[in-house]
């Protein structure tokens, strides 16, 4: 009975937690700091906003980096070699837009280069080839 | 001084500052756009060789992209805090165990009151027995 009191004890104060944190900001996640090892609650919507605001910046770095590219006639391999610098340099921008303290925006920096490069390639080659058809060829 | 420069850059958000670098970089960008097509006219009409354009339309058009993605990174929204125990630890007990439907109003205290008028003695006799 003693051990059925720990469970319940442990199971409240988990949902005392769980419904504080709720009210507080949605859902939340708990993960295991890898470097400390202690266990850090993340809050779901914190982070699905974080990952908005950057998906919203790559799509439009990538259009407006395609008509850059476009506009100043790179061909085939410059092209997508400024395609990956465009990103390296919007990574440098939403660091500096982070400040010093990224940890408390994001779990790790390296995923902020990678997230969203294949949907950024398509609309970067589709502003790219129509800017280029209308700066050089027309 | 950095401090002082990114601290009044960032009371003027979205409202106005970086929307005028995006407006900047954009029209800046359409214009080194209309002046590579001229560009392009002028070499075809002329029929020179061409190798690549002059070199301050390519300057103008990668210093209007670097304006122009600074000016969105900043109006498209702020970060939040994803760590959620930050937020907690930094509450007052005054705010976090505030429960406003547990509030009482029946107590003794209606006794301050000036308009507070003491029950009868019929009413006192009454709870004796």
């Amino acid at each position: 009975t003693t051990f059925y009191c720990c469970i319940c004890t442990c199971l409240l104060s988990h949902h005392l937690l769980v419904s504080k944190l709720n009210i507080m900001s949605g859902r939340m996640r708990m993960r295991v700091d890898k470097i400390s090892g202690e266990k850090i609650v993340y809050s779901d919507m914190a982070i699905r906003n974080n990952a908005s605001v950057i998906e919203y910046c790559r799509t439009s770095m990538a259009a407006l980096s395609g008509a850059t590219s476009g506009i100043m006639g790179l061909t085939s391999l410059y092209g997508f070699a400024f395609f990956f610098l465009a990103g390296f340099v919007l990574w440098l921008l939403l660091l500096v837009k982070a400040g010093r303290h990224w940890q408390q925006y994001f779990v790790n920096r390296k995923s902020l280069l990678t997230s969203g490069l294949t949907s950024g390639i398509f609309t970067y080659i589709l502003f790219w080839t129509f800017l280029y058809g209308m700066v050089h060829v027309y | 001084l950095y401090h002082v420069l990114l601290r009044t850059l960032s009371r003027k958000m979205a409202s106005g500052f970086y929307k005028l670098m995006f407006i900047i970089g954009m029209v800046s960008l359409a214009h080194s756009g209309y002046s590579a097509a001229q560009h392009r006219r002028f070499i075809r009409i002329t029929e020179q060789e061409y190798s690549s354009l002059p070199t301050d339309i390519l300057v103008q058009s990668l210093v209007s992209l670097v304006l122009t993605v600074y000016g969105i990174v900043h109006i498209s929204g702020d970060f939040k805090e994803i760590r959620a125990t930050i937020q907690l630890e930094n509450k007052t007990w005054e705010s976090a165990g505030n429960r406003p439907s547990f509030y009482m109003f029946c107590h003794r205290g209606r006794n301050l009151s000036p308009n507070y008028s003491p029950p009868s003695s019929d009413g006192a006799s009454y709870g004796h027995h």
